[in-house]
């Protein structure tokens, strides 16, 4: 195994229920994701893509193979794979700047450094003026503005990032697509990105999977251009290029023709 | 600026935790809530002198009745004979009329010695309750072998009167002090336990995720997210104990309950002094009602994201 910072599934497959009617949730699925990749995987709802973000979480355990960062085995959750939740897990007892500084504080980072932290990442997502704000009186995209910035300041290797834009409005949806995209530049972060809408995994991701119903399966896997670092180019011109509008395509049929 | 009035008050529409109306200053085409709540305590006194006027009815003597009252002392003393007895309670006062020795409130205690002996019964009692039956919810809820071991005891113990068992209390703990804080202290906890268990079988899973993630550790989910999270219940739950341990006081105060007003308030009973005794139902009844309102004003101020995350 390679001493990098990579993540590799293998062999992984996931059942649910109990032994003589369990469902298979997820067929062996084999993957590896090199450090500083943004994927996107993107399928039809109840195809496994959330399963999948899960065992590597490490919230659930595979039912057969491994999953390894940086060739040492996952069990549970850690510091180290932060996630964004499809719906926002911030915590009303505190406010904005609180659950941000959260990872760091259970890190053991003192209180200034903690303060200063919180601050660059609440810029960093635009939510500077809200920092003492309740989180129950920022709005949907604020409330995942706010958890990505949780995530970002307790720096992981990998961002899992499951469906955070999913219940926004098309237009807050955008921003966030290209406020994600410059935070992954200037970050490096490894992101997975799970997505239901192939038009977000194609802008997203450097790299774009494709899962098949349940049993899901990774059925497409293919590099993407459109989100490479050095190429910043407006987003409704990304949007029209031809070759955009191919891949899309091909990433349509690919979850059309996996049923 | 109306200042919302919440509380135990009953709000006819709008509802006790409605605050929208807070800000905005009632005028003619304000909902009708707001102007019930304007006329808020006209209504509540206007229901009380009501109330009173029943009262001084039944209880002053009637030329067509013969010079008596409809209801005769015994059973219900007038107005003016409870109002003496509060003031015989609060005073030093002689033993009786034409005697010249004087002796101090009722029983050797003032009113408020008596209340104040009982409110300390039920602070140690509801204080051991929290101490106990906090850890106990959160170890039932996360131990299974716990829960299915404790749950039908707890049931068991809180579907029983406390005039029950407050001999056997008195037999293993004495006739003082202890015995009487270990009923409150029973009747208090299972509340705990059991909205602290409520709490935790509400926490929402990703909410535990979140913080793991995030790095933290077992005590660290515990400190942070699940005392937090259970916050909202427990204080429920404290709200009910102490409704519950108020409601057993004059059971824990039956025997050797001077000072103490449940004891007082049944010892009373038991002398006829029937004025006194409606003197000690008032007392406990308002600050039952004092002592919910604080809880309430206190969940307020700890958890105001109550039903808003």
């Amino acid at each position: 195994m390679s001493r990098d910072k990579s993540l590799v599934i293998d062999g992984v497959r996931q059942f649910f229920g109990p032994k003589n009617s369990r469902v298979q949730a997820l067929s062996r699925t084999d993957l590896a994701i090199e450090p500083g990749q943004f994927v996107c995987l993107a399928g039809p709802s109840g195809c496994g893509k959330t399963t999948l973000l899960r065992l590597i979480a490490g919230f659930i355990k595979p039912s057969e193979g491994q999953i390894t960062v940086s060739g040492s085995e996952i069990f549970g959750p850690g510091p180290d794979r932060g996630v964004v939740f499809q719906s926002p897990t911030l915590y009303p007892w505190m406010d904005v700047a609180s659950n941000v500084e959260l990872g760091l504080k259970f890190q053991g980072v003192s209180k200034d450094q903690r303060r200063a932290d919180s601050e660059r990442y609440l810029q960093m997502v635009g939510l500077t003026d809200f920092a003492h704000r309740r989180t129950y009186e920022l709005s949907g995209g604020m409330q995942q503005r706010c958890q990505i910035a949780r995530v970002l300041a307790s720096d992981p290797e990998f961002i899992l990032m499951d469906e955070p834009f999913g219940a926004l409005d098309a237009l807050t949806r955008e921003r966030l697509q290209n406020e994600l995209l410059d935070i992954w530049r200037k970050t490096g972060k490894t992101i997975l990105f799970i997505t239901h809408s192939v038009d977000e995994a194609v802008f997203l991701g450097a790299r774009v999977l494709v899962m098949s119903p349940r049993p899901g399966r990774i059925v497409f896997d293919e590099p993407a251009i459109f989100s490479n670092p050095g190429e910043v180019i407006a987003a409704e011109e990304i949007r029209s290029l031809p070759a955009f509008l191919e891949l899309r395509e091909r990433v349509r049929n690919a979850i059309q023709h996996s049923h | 600026m109306v200042i919302p009035l919440e509380g135990l008050e009953y709000h006819p529409s709008g509802g006790p935790d409605d605050r929208h109306g807070g800000q905005a200053a009632v005028s003619k085409s304000a909902p009708l809530w707001v102007r019930v709540r304007k006329n808020f305590w006209t209504t509540r006194l206007t229901a009380l002198a009501a109330f009173l006027v029943v009262w001084w009815f039944l209880t002053t003597p009637w030329a067509w009745n013969g010079d008596k009252p409809i209801m005769l002392p015994l059973y219900l003393p007038s107005i003016p004979s409870v109002w003496n007895a509060f003031i015989r309670a609060n005073t030093i006062h002689p033993i009786a009329e034409g005697v010249d020795r004087e002796v101090v409130g009722e029983y050797g205690y003032y009113l408020w010695q008596h209340l104040l002996a009982t409110l300390q019964r039920i602070g140690i009692g509801l204080f051991f309750a929290i101490v106990v039956g906090l850890p106990l919810g959160l170890l039932m809820a996360s131990v299974k072998i716990i829960s299915v071991s404790i749950e039908p005891y707890i049931n068991f113990l809180r579907s029983l009167p406390p005039l029950g068992y407050i001999g056997l209390l008195i037999v293993w703990f004495g006739i003082d002090n202890t015995s009487k804080i270990w009923l409150l202290f029973l009747a208090a906890f299972p509340p705990i336990t059991i909205a602290t268990i409520a709490g935790v079988s509400g926490i929402k899973e990703d909410q535990i995720h979140a913080a793991q993630s995030l790095g933290a550790s077992r005590l660290q989910v515990v400190s942070s997210v699940t005392v937090p999270a259970i916050a909202p219940d427990l204080i429920t739950g404290i709200r009910v104990a102490l409704g519950f341990a108020w409601t057993t006081v004059v059971a824990a105060e039956l025997n050797n309950g001077i000072p103490g007003i449940g004891g007082l308030a049944y010892l009373s009973g038991t002398e006829l002094k029937t004025p006194l005794t409606i003197t000690c139902i008032i007392v406990i009844g308002v600050t039952a009602i004092a002592l919910d309102s604080i809880i309430k004003a206190m969940e307020r101020v700890l958890t105001p994201w109550r039903g808003k995350a």
